[in-house]
């Protein structure tokens, strides 16, 4: 199922692609609440990128007691080149897990299990914010944009461990 | 308004208190952000001729619109102030995550002033200011252990602005750090911070930057990127950075070599980009740059690793070929110890290059001589704690040459050293010099883009070269607007159409030319006021009257003459009168709003 990734050898600690996700989930740059990031020690230059692993990880859809994280149909078809381009394709089919805002608590069930940190409160609403893959056209692999980097990449893994299907879907 | 933040944030130092007032709009309508802003600002804020040294010089720093955007490159943060080094205006310009994150903390500007009972330490997080002791603590570490110490108590997600020892001591070069390896390297910030009894200020930020329609602006910033950024003209960046100069300069005759006797440096292969991308293991960006310039090295010396950012062009120049090192393993850790104490590497390599050549020369034997490895990577220590030979050494190179009755000896104007390119191998470098508005500096015009990367223009005649150092310093003032890196090679069409975002109408090229000339004359209104004449518009002599006596810019020379009548051009051209001082006819034509 379609993910995104930073890789920690390539990434240049620029946060162009925390900037803009924010950009485009909040409508105006803040970091802050950005839906991945890159953790970067300036003095040893040490890089750890915490993306959302989606389907394959799903244990914030797990522990949801509200049924809050549901698994939705996404067809993703990111802007520009990325490193794996040419082994996934122009675009793939798959599946992402979203937050229901209707249904979320903000009980923080999922906060304390996510594995790489990208779940959370949101500042403004009382709810989780996470990632959508910005519809299917991520802003992170489209503002990797250096060639000779390329760090922020389309992943496809085959795991698929979602339990909470969106109204609709079948099949996840 | 979208792309500044409205807020300024007074540090006041004396009393330990901080206030929030409007940014003034009208100001930032006149003179944009940046360069401008905080020149305006400073004529404000500064009395005229006042002291340097006294608590009431404040520091500033200043962010630019495009600061928490994804604009490539224009992460950049001016320190700025009334340097106690040279007397006048200085705004030295820093990469890293600075400026961006306190954009987000709410700000875009912060003027400090006074001075601390004790050393302090200043931390924001969004509108919570707060002054801490920096004592037992802070106050004299290094800047890689301070940064990483605020991170740890303070918010791991801090960004750190700081000095290290040789602010505390008030080394003249020393200069102010942040994210390690990025310094406001010139003008003396760092001393008078550690005048101020400031030892660091660490901001966070959880705000946001608002830019209007956030998507239409990240679909046509991914389009500038694209044709403008991040082209093969352009990727040279990326590939090598600026250790690519090194071949090129030493090829030209314009390398500083052993205290500027020589434009050749013999062992320049040894510290040139092949050499250096040999050692390189990764590269590094600056917050919101595409680019990703820096270039990461890990070398062996004496069976331990050194590992850092760096050198950089400037630094090889200076510390590299001035001091006649040609060891990229000492070169390497020389650049990492001037950056833990928290030194400029320009004036650094300069005095000790000085000090080499008076110690060969026989007039004062500091134990330091021309390519002997001990004695020049001992020095750092000692200039930044002033001990040994260091407590001369930080008399800077004007000072230091004078008191051995050599001043001829000495390479700086305005007391600011010089930086890695002898104008006689690129003569337009002696006009960009002379001229420059913060003493001797290469980021006003460069001539060496064409007189020796692209060659379009000839090295060695004056003539047009005042026009062309009048044309790159209005540019320079208008990219230090926005506040962009030399690395996105912008030009005035693609900085109106970023403009046209932010304004939210269309922005013609002319009033963006404009822009840059108003500030650059604004700057010379502020120096004149504070006492500069045309005097102080001068070339080291020994630049215009040695020839070289070998190397490709052998037996060539300006002369004395000619350098004083391109100066005279140079005055003519700008609307200044034949003192150098703007002409009302020219201050009412650009706009600007204050006078003599």
């Amino acid at each position: 199922m379609p993910h995104v990734m930073i890789s920690r050898k390539k990434c240049t600690g620029c946060h162009m692609c925390e900037l803009a996700c924010s950009a485009y989930h909040e409508g105006a740059y803040r970091p802050s609440v950005a839906r991945l990031y890159s953790e970067c020690n300036p003095t040893t230059t040490e890089i750890k990128g915490h993306t959302c692993l989606q389907t394959g990880c799903a244990k914030c859809q797990q522990v949801c007691p509200n049924d809050a994280i549901v698994t939705k149909r996404i067809t993703v078809k990111p802007k520009g080149f990325f490193e794996s381009k040419e082994k996934v394709g122009e675009s793939v089919e798959g599946f992402v897990l979203v937050v229901d805002e209707e249904k979320c608590t903000n009980c923080g069930e999922c906060y304390e299990v996510c594995p790489t940190g990208v779940i959370h409160e949101h500042p403004d609403r009382e709810v989780a914010f996470k990632c959508d893959l910005c519809d299917g056209e991520p802003q992170c692999i489209a503002f990797c944009q250096n060639k000779y980097v390329y760090a922020v990449d389309l992943k496809v893994d085959k795991k698929d461990k979602t339990l909470v299907v969106a109204a609709g879907e079948a099949g996840a | 308004m979208d792309f500044y933040q409205g807020k300024v944030l007074r540090l006041d130092l004396s009393t330990g208190t901080s206030t929030v007032e409007p940014l003034n709009m009208e100001w930032a309508e006149r003179y944009i952000g940046g360069k401008g802003l905080l020149l305006r600002y400073m004529w404000e804020e500064i009395p005229p001729g006042l002291d340097p040294w006294s608590e009431d010089n404040p520091v500033f720093l200043v962010t630019g619109p495009f600061a928490g955007t994804n604009v490539s490159t224009s992460s950049r943060l001016i320190v700025g102030c009334k340097s106690p080094v040279t007397g006048v205006l200085n705004d030295s310009y820093v990469g890293g995550s600075f400026a961006p994150e306190l954009k987000f903390a709410g700000y875009d500007l912060v003027i400090i002033k006074g001075r601390a009972p004790e050393p302090t330490v200043v931390t924001i997080k969004d509108d919570v200011v707060s002054f801490l002791p920096a004592q037992p603590k802070y106050w004299g570490m290094k800047t890689s252990a301070i940064e990483q110490a605020l991170r740890d108590d303070f918010d791991e997600n801090a960004k750190v602005l700081s000095i290290g020892p040789a602010g505390e001591q008030k080394i003249p070069w020393a200069c102010v750090s942040t994210d390690q390896y990025h310094k406001a390297g010139r003008g003396g910030h760092g001393a008078l911070l550690g005048d101020k009894n400031l030892k660091a200020v660490a901001v966070r930020g959880t705000g946001s930057v608002t830019v209007g329609d956030a998507k239409a602006f990240l679909a046509d910033l991914w389009r500038m990127h694209d044709e403008y950024v991040l082209t093969d003209d352009n990727y040279w960046v990326h590939e090598e950075g600026t250790p690519v100069l090194v071949d090129l300069v030493n090829g030209a005759g314009a390398f500083p070599t052993r205290n500027w006797s020589e434009g050749e440096f013999e062992d320049a292969g040894n510290i040139n980009s092949e050499s250096f991308q040999k050692i390189r293991i990764k590269k590094r960006a600056c917050y919101q740059c595409a680019i990703a310039c820096r270039n990461v090295h890990s070398v062996e010396l004496d069976g331990k690793t050194v590992m850092g950012e760096g050198p950089e062009y400037e630094t090889i120049a200076l510390c590299g070929a001035n001091c006649g090192i040609g060891d990229i393993a000492a070169l390497v850790k020389f650049n990492e110890l001037c950056d833990e104490w928290g030194m400029d590497t320009i004036s650094s390599g300069s005095v000790l290059g000085l000090a080499m050549d008076l110690t060969e020369k026989g007039i004062k034997d500091f134990g330091v001589r021309f390519g002997e490895v001990e004695g020049y990577l001992a020095a750092p220590e000692l200039m930044a704690t002033r001990t040994g030979i260091g407590d001369e050494l930080a008399l800077g190179s004007k000072h230091l040459a004078e008191k051995y009755g050599v001043p001829e000896l000495a390479m700086e104007v305005k007391n600011l050293e010089l930086p890695g390119y002898d104008p006689r191998g690129t003569f337009g470098m002696s006009l960009s010099y002379s001229t420059s508005d913060r003493g001797g500096c290469h980021m006003r015009s460069y001539p060496v883009g064409d007189e020796i990367i692209t060659g379009d223009e000839p090295a060695d005649t004056m003539e047009g070269k005042a026009a062309y150092n009048i044309n790159g310093q209005n540019f320079s003032s208008m990219k230090y607007l926005g506040i962009w890196c030399d690395f996105w090679a912008i030009d005035l069409n693609q900085m109106s159409q970023l403009f046209k975002h932010v304004w939210k109408r269309d922005v013609t090229e002319e009033e963006l030319a404009l822009a840059g000339e108003r500030v650059w004359n604004l700057g010379r209104l502020f120096n004149l006021r504070e006492g500069m004449t045309a005097a102080d518009d001068y070339l080291p002599e020994l630049l215009l009257t040695k020839p070289h006596k070998r190397g490709p810019s052998a037996g060539r020379l300006i002369g004395k003459e000619t350098f004083a009548e391109k100066t005279q051009e140079y005055y003519a051209l700008r609307g200044w009168d034949g003192n150098g001082v703007p002409t009302e006819d020219k201050l009412a034509e650009l706009g600007v709003d204050v006078r003599l």
